[in-house]
């Protein structure tokens, strides 16, 4: 019988398919940044932990029956963004711990959905350029 | 679009990488219901945990019907009495939807249809807020669709699956289209629309999703050798079931190895191999009992009494129809064949089973099986 001599615990290997969703998720981060800082206005700590809270719900959203790749699952991740975002702006303007300006007004009055899919556009744009200039 | 998402959500529970959550899951599981600790109690709140029970529950939904359906009941109501937040944003409706759809599913197979349906709207009810909703919706209205393949509607079914299908393919689910489209092919054979019926299942038969799912695959051909049976073609028939056994066996599907064995001794009956018959049907029989699927083994009770009359078994076959009678009554399994019912009721209290009224109960029951 082999008798393994290791004295510390295995390192865990990622799953390929964990991999895959953290590849995605990278992918997308620059634009889920500039989403949550640019367009909903939140601090920069807000939004990181904001988007490590999407990449743990990203990895588990990827497992439901049914969902396609982790690549095609990309919209949804957007639109989980949009509405996260939305919903912790108006919680925060809500309790008056922050004020609100135009710009903030008008993104928290628009549909996550929509926003996502104008975000989503953008990716698509992008992933175009990077693709054309490969 | 509706309201998904409820603030402010922190993660509350550790994460557990995806190998410990499904051993946690296997251990949950392994634990009685009424030996489970607090601690056990505690994995409930965890959504990695969560993941891999919902996953492992899905794998042993066909294999232990009647577990799966209390271990998901008593989860979503675990969910739904609890007042903590449940993971990240769409989540808790999320884990409710899945508990609900697995219950629908399984108390389906154990033939309490009333309650499936309730336990697919509250899955219904639950899918409408995540995001994402589509692929798990056209799964409960797959599971709504198989509930009234059991209710006998096979005309509703066959007008309806079409659509599910598309919606399938549309999401590219093949393994889900191609289960619809079985649904569809043994829908139309019961609306005696038996070509188009085996079309279906001969692309099913060299489908590449079909082909990575041997239960499913081990079904086609059993409908298939069903076909060839029926039209006395029986060496090629039982050909099929040959090659049907050990993909069946190897997926651990219990249920479809009992259909199956169903299946090879009615093709036993119909060359008057009644003995074979018999012994087909009655370990078939044990198969369902073990699985708590109670109309199923009252349909078997009236298939192996209707081969014992053929082999002049009267007082057996006698015995068969008084086990297959209070199911039948209490789970009103053949409500248009009541008069077959009273009529076979009467004629075993007198001891002269009635072998008309026998036959035509069990051709109420065999278009429901």
């Amino acid at each position: 019988m082999e008798i393994s001599d290791e004295s510390a615990p295995p390192v865990r290997q990622e799953d390929p398919f964990e991999k895959e969703i953290r590849a995605v998720f990278q992918d997308t981060l620059g634009l889920i940044h500039i989403a949550l800082v640019a367009h909903y206005g939140l601090e920069e700590t807000e939004a990181t932990e904001l988007e490590k809270d999407l990449y743990v719900w990203f990895v588990r959203f990827c497992m439901r029956p049914g969902n396609r790749s982790p690549k095609e699952s990309r919209p949804f991740l957007l639109v989980a963004c949009c509405q996260f975002a939305r919903e912790y702006q108006r919680y925060v303007v809500g309790t008056g711990v922050r004020g609100t300006d135009e710009k903030l007004s008008r993104i928290l009055d628009r549909e996550p959905a929509e926003v996502a899919r104008d975000f989503s556009t953008s990716l698509e744009l992008l992933s175009y350029r990077i693709n054309r200039d490969a | 679009m509706a309201q998904i998402l409820r603030f402010p959500r922190r993660p509350l529970a550790a994460q557990l990488p995806a190998g410990v959550a499904v051993d946690s899951a296997r251990k949950y599981l392994d634990t009685p219901i009424d030996a489970r600790s607090d601690r056990h109690q505690s994995l409930l709140g965890n959504p990695d945990f969560l993941v891999a029970l919902c996953g492992l529950l899905r794998e042993r939904a066909e294999s232990s019907p009647s577990t799966v359906a209390e271990e998901s009941a008593a989860l979503y109501q675990w969910i739904s009495d609890s007042s903590a937040p449940l993971g990240l944003f769409d989540e808790r409706d999320y884990f409710l939807g899945e508990a609900a759809l697995l219950v629908g599913r399984t108390l389906r197979h154990l033939g309490e249809r009333d309650e499936a349906e309730l336990w697919l709207d509250r899955s219904e009810a639950s899918f409408r807020h995540i995001v994402n909703s589509g692929p798990l919706l056209a799964n409960v209205s797959y599971a709504r669709l198989t509930l009234r393949y059991e209710e006998r509607r096979f005309q509703e079914v066959a007008e309806l699956v079409p659509s599910l299908i598309k919606s399938f393919d549309r999401l590219g689910m093949k393994l889900e289209s191609a289960k619809a489209r079985f649904l569809n092919a043994v829908s139309l054979k019961q609306c005696e629309r038996s070509s188009e019926a085996v079309g279906i299942l001969d692309e099913l038969r060299q489908d590449q999703a079909v082909a990575n799912e041997p239960a499913l695959l081990g079904q086609v051909l059993v409908e298939i050798g069903e076909h060839l049976s029926v039209e006395e073609r029986y060496v090629e028939a039982t050909s099929c079931y040959r090659q049907a056994v050990p993909l069946i066996k190897q997926s651990n599907r219990p249920l479809a190895l009992a259909s199956l064995k169903v299946s090879l001794a009615e093709t036993f009956r119909r060359q008057e191999l009644l003995d074979h018959a018999l012994e087909g049907y009655r370990s078939a029989l044990a198969d369902f009992a073990e699985l708590g699927m109670s109309t199923y083994v009252a349909y078997l009770h009236v298939l192996v009494s209707e081969t014992l009359i053929s082999c002049g078994r009267h007082r057996e076959a006698e015995w068969e129809i008084l086990a297959a009678l209070p199911t039948i009554e209490e789970q009103k399994m053949v409500p248009e064949g009541f008069a077959a019912v009273a009529l076979l009721k009467e004629s075993v209290r007198r001891r002269k089973t009635d072998p008309n009224a026998l036959r035509e109960l069990r051709e109420h029951l065999q278009a429901s099986k």
